[in-house]
């Protein structure tokens, strides 16, 4: 899988979450710029990604996220210890 | 020599001439200034235990170096909950042991055990709570490598200790605060005149607002019995007023005066009260230490229980707001205060409120969720501020008795209240103006206008210098946490 195709799922896995999809979905988006996105829905949004990809992270990996390209780079590298 | 105090000017006065006109030059020069102030400034309360802040600091910087510096995850997880043990084990020891205590002997009670088990004699350290809470996000943050670890020991030790934000918070992150420290500050006229403004609008809530509702609410409070239900109502509007104003009202002084000094501190209250439900409400209020527990308390909580959807998130709030309410001290009163604020969650989560956002609120629903919010507030107030919870139990049967529709009785007088209430409406209307701004008066309604700001400053001044004569006693409320 791809960054596009990965990007494209998590962005779906938003719209559902959030109910809307008012943020411009690219590797520089932060949780700031998405309505919605705040410390109580970010778990249930980092569950559904865990389920969707079938992967699972660590708290520590979630720590260091800054934006969508770092949780683009977690997922890819979680896929590829698969 | 709270902020509030002539005490306080004095050395303010003092300490403020040196910082720009002697030292301005240098930064090593500021920051040694600044810890020594901050020294100076907690020493007046008690330079016993300002022992205990040195020796903390020290601890969770050596901690800090050696945890950037471990080969291996076992020794970061070492250095991790040692500095963890020693900064909680401070607070628990300070402000739990007590009530741990006395809770194991009742309930060994309860199976006809009585053991013989004693008490000790704690003095609770003035801001113990705060700089603790500052140490352990300081090591945590260290350790998932979200900041580097402080190799300036005096900018670290000013971290723990600023003065301004020492009693009582805003309980400052590192990443914010250290990297401040690193750079020279410069004085700023924009920047001094907004901290005086602040200043003077944390002034005024709490010598003019605060300081007006203690005396109506203590009396209620304290004799309840005596009182019908009607002013039982009052008494506990105005004290989460008086909570509010009190609270807030230190937080603005605090930034204020840290921005006098070149510093840039988060906000603590973004208008709590034109929350429209409770989970707003929480991101309005003591913003530093709800984000704080949401950071190292609920993430890794519902981290954990994940797996269970909706029911792990719900489990998680309410743990994390039993913890929230026992940080404010060892009484079975703040931890069901907590845990009320918790369970109130529940249908936000339930009816998906938390997550789907509808922008689209009609003006009714807006002032609905925002009266609503405050009423539940102010009733689970009165077990915050009750001693037991007999007394709010009492004080709540005796508020929604047969009484609450009666002329209230007041002992203070129907004029004091109209004042009192008047000034209160004068915030309120100040802050919903304002509601966009950092801070009440920041931007204010009358911006355009100098001559009206100009007036309106001065007749915050005059009501302060007023008030300032009514009611000399009151200490800040936080203080006491």
């Amino acid at each position: 899988m791809n960054r596009a195709e990965i990007l494209e799922k998590i962005g779906t896995i938003l719209n559902s979450v959030l109910g809307h999809s008012n943020f411009e979905l690219n590797e520089e988006l932060t949780a700031k710029d998405a309505d919605g996105w705040d410390s109580l829905t970010h778990m249930i949004i980092i569950t559904e990604i865990e389920s969707a990809f079938g992967v699972k992270f660590k708290l520590k990996d979630l720590n260091k996220l800054q934006n969508m390209g770092n949780l683009i780079d977690l997922v890819s590298g979680k896929l590829s210890e698969k | 020599m709270t902020f509030n105090s002539i005490e306080f000017l004095a050395f303010f006065l003092s300490f403020y001439l040196l910082y720009w006109q002697i030292v301005g030059k240098s930064l090593k020069m500021q920051n040694a200034l600044l810890l020594l102030g901050s020294y100076l400034f907690y020493a007046w309360f008690s330079w016993k235990f300002l022992a205990l802040i040195i020796i903390s600091s020290a601890f969770s910087y050596c901690c800090g170096l050696s945890i950037s510096k471990a080969e291996n995850e076992k020794r970061k997880s070492f250095f991790l909950y040692l500095a963890i043990f020693q900064s909680l084990g401070l607070l628990l020891f300070f402000k739990y042991f007590n009530f741990f205590i006395t809770a194991v002997a009742d309930l060994l009670a309860t199976i006809n055990l009585n053991p013989n088990i004693h008490t000790l004699k704690i003095i609770l350290p003035l801001g113990i709570s705060f700089y603790t809470f500052r140490l352990i996000s300081y090591i945590l943050d260290v350790y998932n490598e979200k900041i580097d670890a402080a190799n300036d020991w005096v900018a670290f030790f000013n971290y723990v200790a600023f003065f301004p934000c020492l009693l009582a918070g805003p309980i400052d992150r590192a990443d914010n605060f250290i990297p401040q420290l690193e750079k020279k500050r410069q004085f700023s006229y924009a920047q001094t005149v907004d901290g005086f403004r602040q200043i003077l609008w944390g002034l005024f809530k709490k010598i003019v607002i605060a300081d007006s509702c203690a005396p109506i609410t203590n009396q209620l409070f304290d004799h309840y019995q005596d009182y019908p239900g009607s002013s039982l109502l009052i008494g506990a509007f105005l004290y989460i007023i008086q909570i509010y104003a009190d609270f807030s009202g230190y937080s603005d002084m605090a930034i204020g005066i840290a921005k006098l000094l070149g510093f840039n501190i988060p906000k603590n209250f973004n208008y709590p009260f034109f929350a429209q439900n409770i989970a707003e409400f929480w991101k309005r209020w003591h913003i530093s230490l709800t984000s704080w527990m949401t950071e190292y308390v609920y993430t890794p909580l519902s981290f954990i229980f994940r797996s269970s959807g909706k029911k792990g998130v719900m489990l998680s709030i309410i743990i994390n707001f039993v913890l929230v309410g026992l940080w404010h001290g060892s009484n079975w009163t703040f931890i069901i205060f907590g845990l009320l604020h918790g369970l109130y969650f529940i249908p936000l989560i339930l009816n998906g409120t938390l997550t789907k956002r509808n922008k689209t609120t009609s003006n009714l629903k807006m002032w609905f969720g925002i009266f609503s919010t405050f009423a539940i507030v102010m009733l689970t107030a009165v077990i915050f501020r009750c001693e037991s919870i007999s007394m709010a139990f009492e004080y709540y049967t005796h508020m929604f008795s047969k009484s609450l529709i009666s002329k209230p009785l007041i002992t203070t007088g129907y004029v004091v209240l109209m004042i009192t209430l008047l000034y209160i409406t004068l915030m309120f209307v100040t802050e919903w103006f304002g509601k966009n701004e950092n801070y009440g008066i920041a931007g204010t309604f009358i911006k355009k206008s100098r001559a009206l700001r100009w007036s309106f400053y001065m007749f915050l001044v005059i009501s302060i210098y007023y008030f300032s004569f009514v009611d000399k006693t009151q200490l800040f409320m936080y203080l006491q946490f």
